[in-house]
């Protein structure tokens, strides 16, 4: 019996060796959180500035995009030098090659790191410089020429020059991301037509091509000569972005992939802010793959991390309630992008627009909207285009599919009882359909919603399934099928900031390619995104955008549930994401799909 | 003896390794539609050549001793979405998941032990009563909530540990021990409850042995009887779950890596999958084979050490 009551005795002993060993492990560890962040100084935040910058000749911006909606107040402070940042992103990026890895906005925040690119968005959704300088083209938008920054060097230390754009687009040619890009961009042809001027020729007209050179794949600017063609090892040495292939603030200094991504400022950055301190403000960054969005923020609240990034309105509004007593700023944005679906057309029912039409009628879409967490948060969305979008069309929004029991019951029912409807079923018997989104619980959520609404009417049976992310995508590109797809109405984003003629898009594809996934395609409406592409006059480019967008809300190939609200959040004190600037002082669009432009963020005072 | 169970050892691995290479070629989907982007598969000519380049077209059989000669020398190919060699992200992401194996059964066993030598040894009473509930209530709780909880009590309460992340061994010990200790802990709280039970079961039979009431009869102290005489015979089965789970926790601690978010093999293989990697599918399921394979070995190897009778029958 003494043995026994001593061990119990060791038990605890040992339990208290574990409680004491974590304490000392807390106490010993260094701490990464940057409060010391040094004091020099600068004025008041950027506001409004003159352009110091040759503004571009040719290309008229665009009235405003998506404007930026930020809860917290603007910091009452101005940044100051130094300190450190820690991001928690919600996925690892596959890669840090912009003409190679499929991105998204977790790695395009590590990319706008250690990368420039040629042109970015203003805060009103136009293009203005960043290592192009300014550009021309000639009258029927075919050949763009375009001088870049002087005094531009990558972080090794080569200085930038024209024959370096020049050896990207042989890179770019075969790249997994670039090379759709130039193909719907009509690129053909770049060439180096001076020590710091390149001539970009195109294959047919494309008004908005400068677009393209603010987006990753072809608009980030890298040393091809770290990637020779045919060296896998410098290929896969690439994926970790080495020192000297980006002229980004940053350089990457140790690359723990699915762990930790750590960057260094890079000294020698060529940009500077109004006042002439030099960029970057932060001595380090670092950025931290969290997939669970529970964790995430937890890791934010307890101080593990200085920032998180979050795309789901659930989270935000978690995220809102901590903010609450001033510990964390949030920077939400809530542009074009929006959740939604789309129906494979080319599969019955969904060839039938009385069966498109007729379930999104019978879908509420604020109740899809509350499933998603997005009360309050997120506004319903009728187009790609959101309403403060140049874009936009009132009258594309009231073609809107928009909820209508009765009409969706008449619609449905006529189908039903057509003899020859498509599925083959005989006329009476209900509609079978299969709606599937990728297995997060917000969308679950969503789905059961929406199932319950499609069943209501009582003409509809509805399988609800759910695939892994990769699996999703794959379904609907369908590559074991001739890209017809393997799926049925199918949830997927839609929108994004980027200018729509830039890749003749908007973000759904609708030219016969694999990747129009709706597989719906309309010679009349492609013909006037065609149209669009052939002037940079916005008010005509906005009318047929606005005609495009009718054909679609009246043939259905696609539907929206809300705008997908999306933030970055951050210890009181780390700011600056809304008020990154151009190089001509100008003020950026800010943070869309919760990208940071981390070269201008900054620790208050 | 040594040389028979070798041989055993590397026919079990050259089954495994056919069978997963079969496995994964016979997975539906055509491996080129991870290799290249969708517009890039309407150039014919540069799927043929890809084809060739990969050696597709050859038959099944050519295909896996290619891939056996080349994953005999070490070379167990490379990422086809991150152009990362196999042999390097397991090298990157081993330290990790092995660490974190190793510390949460660690932990496990310093407590299980001692509860399940008592529990056995006070059977009937309300000590062992206890315990026994202690184990069914650990047993009960899935190891992601009891992450949960300590993210939630030691990280955003106390803020004595991180929320997430690996610091490895290499970079600070201080912040290594920082990091481990709540997976750790989450993954052994479950195998406390298992090992205990285990323990208990197999000394309360060892207790009953004629060695044991004669060593009881000579006057030796319970302790002594109880870690000398008996603890080692009732070893043998916990030895044997012991070896199993540091193999399944190898690839089995996805979930725990996931929501500390930890660079480990389990994750690793999971994204692979995700991504359609399907060479790295198989050289992570190969290693992870070969790690099953030499653990239950060893395993065998040790039961003749803890056990005399085993290896005089041997």
């Amino acid at each position: 019996m003494s043995y026994l009551l001593g061990k119990r005795g060791v038990g605890f002993k040992l339990l208290a060796v574990l409680l004491a060993a974590t304490a000392v492990a807390s106490a010993c560890g260094s701490d990464s959180s940057s409060d010391d962040a040094a004091p020099a100084a600068t004025t008041a935040a950027p506001a409004e500035e003159t352009a110091t910058t040759e503004a571009p000749e040719t290309t008229e911006a665009p009235a405003t995009t998506a404007t930026p909606t930020t809860t917290t107040e603007a910091p009452p402070v101005g940044p100051s030098q130094g300190g450190s940042a820690s991001l928690a992103i919600e996925a690892e990026a596959t890669g840090l090659r912009p003409w190679e890895d499929t991105c998204s906005s977790p790695c395009y925040n590590m990319m706008n790191a250690v990368y420039d690119k040629l042109t970015e968005q203003y805060a009103d959704g136009s293009y203005g410089p960043m290592l192009a300088k300014s550009w021309e083209s000639n009258d029927d938008y075919t050949v763009f020429t375009v001088q870049l920054q002087e005094g531009v060097s990558f972080t090794d230390g080569t200085a930038l020059t024209a024959q370096h754009i020049v050896d990207m687009f042989a890179v770019q040619q075969t790249g997994a991301a670039s090379a759709g890009v130039i193909a719907s961009s009509n690129l053909i042809g770049v060439e180096a037509t001076g020590d710091l001027e390149v001539t970009y020729t195109l294959s047919a007209t494309n008004g908005p091509f400068m677009a393209v050179l603010s987006r990753a794949p072809m608009g980030m600017v890298f040393n091809a000569a770290l990637v020779p063609a045919g060296d896998d090892d410098a290929m896969a040495a690439a994926a970790n972005a080495p020192t000297g292939i980006g002229t980004g603030p940053f350089m990457v200094t140790n690359r723990d992939v699915d762990n930790k991504t750590e960057m260094e400022r890079n000294p020698n950055y060529w940009m500077s802010d109004n006042f002439g301190t030099q960029l970057p403000y932060l001595d380090s960054v670092s950025f931290h793959p969290i997939p669970d969005e529970g964790t995430r923020l937890d890791s934010l609240s307890s101080g593990t991390v200085t920032a998180m990034q979050t795309l789901r309105q659930a989270t935000i509004r978690d995220a809102r309630t901590v903010a609450e007593d001033g510990s964390l700023w949030m920077f939400e944005f809530q542009g074009n992008n929006a959740g939604g679906g789309m129906f494979n057309v080319l599969v019955p029912p969904y060839d039938d627009v009385r069966v498109r039409r007729g379930l999104i009628m019978a879908t509420r879409q604020d109740s899809i909207i509350a499933a998603l967490g997005g009360e309050g948060i997120s506004e319903p969305a009728t187009q790609l285009y959101a309403e403060d979008s140049p874009w936009y069309s009132e009258e594309a929004a009231e073609a809107y599919a928009s909820y209508d029991f009765d009409g969706a019951m008449a619609l449905l029912e006529d189908y039903i009882n057509d003899p020859d409807r498509s599925d083959g079923k005989a006329a009476g018997e209900k509609i079978d359909t299969v709606l599937s989104c990728p297995p997060d619980p917000t969308l679950i959520a969503a789905m059961e919603v929406t199932q319950q609404f499609w069943n209501e009417t009582g003409l509809v049976n509805t399988e609800l399934t759910a695939f892994d992310q990769a699996t999703h995508i794959n379904m609907a590109l369908g590559m074991g099928n001739e890209f017809r797809g393997e799926h049925e109405v199918h949830c997927w984003r839609w929108g994004s900031e980027s200018d729509p003629g830039g890749e003749n898009s908007g973000s759904a594809p609708w030219e016969t390619s694999p990747f129009n996934f709706s597989n719906w395609h309309d010679p009349e409406h492609y013909a006037l995104l065609e149209e669009a592409r052939t002037t940079d006059d916005v008010a005509a480019r906005a009318a047929l955008y606005g005609q495009a967008s009718i054909m679609v809300n009246e043939q259905v190939p696609i539907y929206f549930s809300g705008g997908t609200a999306t933030a970055i959040a951050t210890e009181a004190g780390l700011g600056g994401f809304d008020s990154w600037i151009l190089p001509d002082g100008e003020i950026g669009i800010g943070h869309p799909s919760a990208e940071g432009r981390w070269g201008q963020a900054y620790w208050t005072e | 003896m040594l040389a028979a169970r070798l041989v055993r050892l590397v026919a079990t691995l050259l089954a495994v390794s056919f069978l997963t290479f079969f496995l994964v070629n016979t997975l539906p989907g055509d491996p080129i539609n991870a290799l290249i982007p969708p517009d890039a598969q309407q150039d014919q000519e540069f799927v043929a050549q890809l084809r060739e380049d990969y050696g597709l077209n050859d038959p099944f059989l050519v295909r896996y001793g290619s891939w056996l000669g080349d994953a005999i020398n070490g070379d167990l190919g490379r990422s086809v979405i991150t152009d990362q060699l196999v042999t390097d992200e397991i090298k990157h992401r081993i330290p990790v998941t092995a660490e974190l194996a190793v510390v949460s059964i660690g932990l496990a066993l310093l407590l299980a032990i001692p509860l399940g030598v008592t529990a056995g040894y006070r059977q009937g009473t309300k000590i062992d009563q206890s315990i026994s509930a202690l184990a069914q209530f650990l047993l009960s709780i899935p190891s992601f909530i009891v992450g949960l909880i300590l993210i939630y009590f030691l990280s955003i309460r106390l803020r004595w540990l991180p929320a997430t992340g690996w610091t490895r061994l290499t970079e600070s010990v201080t912040g290594n021990i920082k990091t481990v200790i709540m997976p750790a802990v989450s993954l052994a709280l479950t195998e406390i409850a298992v090992y205990t039970r285990i323990v208990r079961s197999d000394m309360i039979n060892t207790l009953k042995e004629t060695y044991v009431l004669s060593a009881k009869s000579k006057g030796l102290k319970d302790r002594f009887i109880l870690f000398r005489h008996a603890l080692r015979p009732s070893s043998l089965t916990l030895t044997t779950i012991v070896g199993l789970n540091i193999a399944g926790l190898i690839g089995g601690t996805v979930v725990i890596e996931q929501l500390f978010a930890l660079p480990g093999l389990g994750k690793r293989l999971l994204d692979a999958i995700f991504q359609r990697d399907f060479i790295m599918v198989q050289g992570v399921t190969v290693f992870m084979a070969c790690v099953y394979v030499v653990i239950n070995t060893c395993v065998d190897l040790f039961y003749m050490i803890i056990d005399p009778r085993i290896r005089r029958k041997s």
